[in-house]
């Protein structure tokens, strides 16, 4: 990644981090600065500023390992194997912490750190789906075996995100912010933001898709080399 | 810098955001030496694909 993407990045997610912390949340905003006070959120409603870029992030690294998957089907290059590994990875880690940010929200929302709600469901199946990914990759020592195995799965694996993570929590009742029966909430980002709130959340969407793809490439790059010095002694 | 002591014990919300922004440079810097070092491994590597041509 350029210098470019690495200073946009930078200077993105620190607007986000300074706007989305300081700025003011009231009653009726009069002014550009303050944010809407959203009922059954309010304070809290800035968790959306850094908790659902979070979960972005894991699906765009989810999608990310299924094209790569595709790409080693097509061309059984092992270049395309490490890169679906490294989104993979990054997409769990960051399922992992949109899952504690979640909780730790909803102790303070909702009173308990877990309440089996459809979105945290959800989320705990797609922890289990591709952590039994993982379980599969370490199982098989065949580098093409288990490269061609992972992709298929990965395949497999993300047809189930968007419905695990844009529909069923919609279409279910639940607790979280967006289920069908939310009368306090509603749809968060179209109906209750004001158009502040929307621009810093659009640019904490951008900038995590920056982060991921920069880690990303550390990660990939990182599986190659070490291939490339394996090949190279052994 | 007395007065910015008092101004941030009265507004501990600035408190959250200076650990935030710390948070944030800390691992962007680290991803920058990760970045680097990479950087300079695939150059090695690269001078000894080199060499043994």
């Amino acid at each position: 990644m350029n210098t470019f993407w690495k200073a946009t990045l930078f200077v993105l997610m620190t607007i986000v981090i300074i706007a989305g912390i300081t700025l003011p949340i009231v009653k009726s905003p009069s002014v550009w600065y303050e944010l809407p006070n959203i009922p059954g959120l309010e304070e809290k409603a800035k968790i959306i500023f850094f908790h659902v870029p979070t979960a972005w992030l894991a699906v765009i690294a989810f999608l990310t390992a299924m094209v790569q998957g595709i790409k080693y089907l097509r061309t059984n290059n092992f270049e395309h194997d490490a890169k679906s590994n490294s989104a993979l990875q990054i997409g769990m880690v960051f399922t992992i912490l949109a899952t504690i940010t979640g909780s730790i929200w909803a102790k303070f929302t909702w009173g308990a750190f877990w309440h089996w709600d459809p979105r945290e469901t959800s989320i705990f199946i797609l922890l289990l789906i591709y952590g039994s990914l993982f379980a599969l990759r370490s199982a098989i020592e065949n580098e093409e075996k288990r490269a061609k195995l992972s992709a298929v799965y990965s395949i497999f694996a993300f047809l189930t995100v968007p419905f695990f993570v844009f529909i069923m929590p919609r279409i279910m009742a639940g607790l979280h912010p967006g289920s069908a029966d939310d009368t306090n909430a509603g749809p968060v980002v179209d109906f209750q933001m004001n158009s502040t709130m929307q621009v810093i959340f659009y640019i904490s969407l951008i900038a995590f898709t920056i982060l991921f793809v920069w880690i990303w490439k550390l990660g990939y790059k990182s599986i190659l080399f070490k291939h490339q010095l394996v090949k190279e002694y052994d | 810098m007395e007065s910015f002591f008092d101004f941030l014990e009265k507004n501990s919300l600035y408190i959250v955001l200076f650990i935030t922004l710390t948070i944030w440079i800390g691992i962007f810097l680290h991803l920058l030496s990760v970045d680097k070092r990479l950087k300079q491994i695939q150059k090695e590597i690269r001078e000894i694909n080199e060499d043994e041509k």
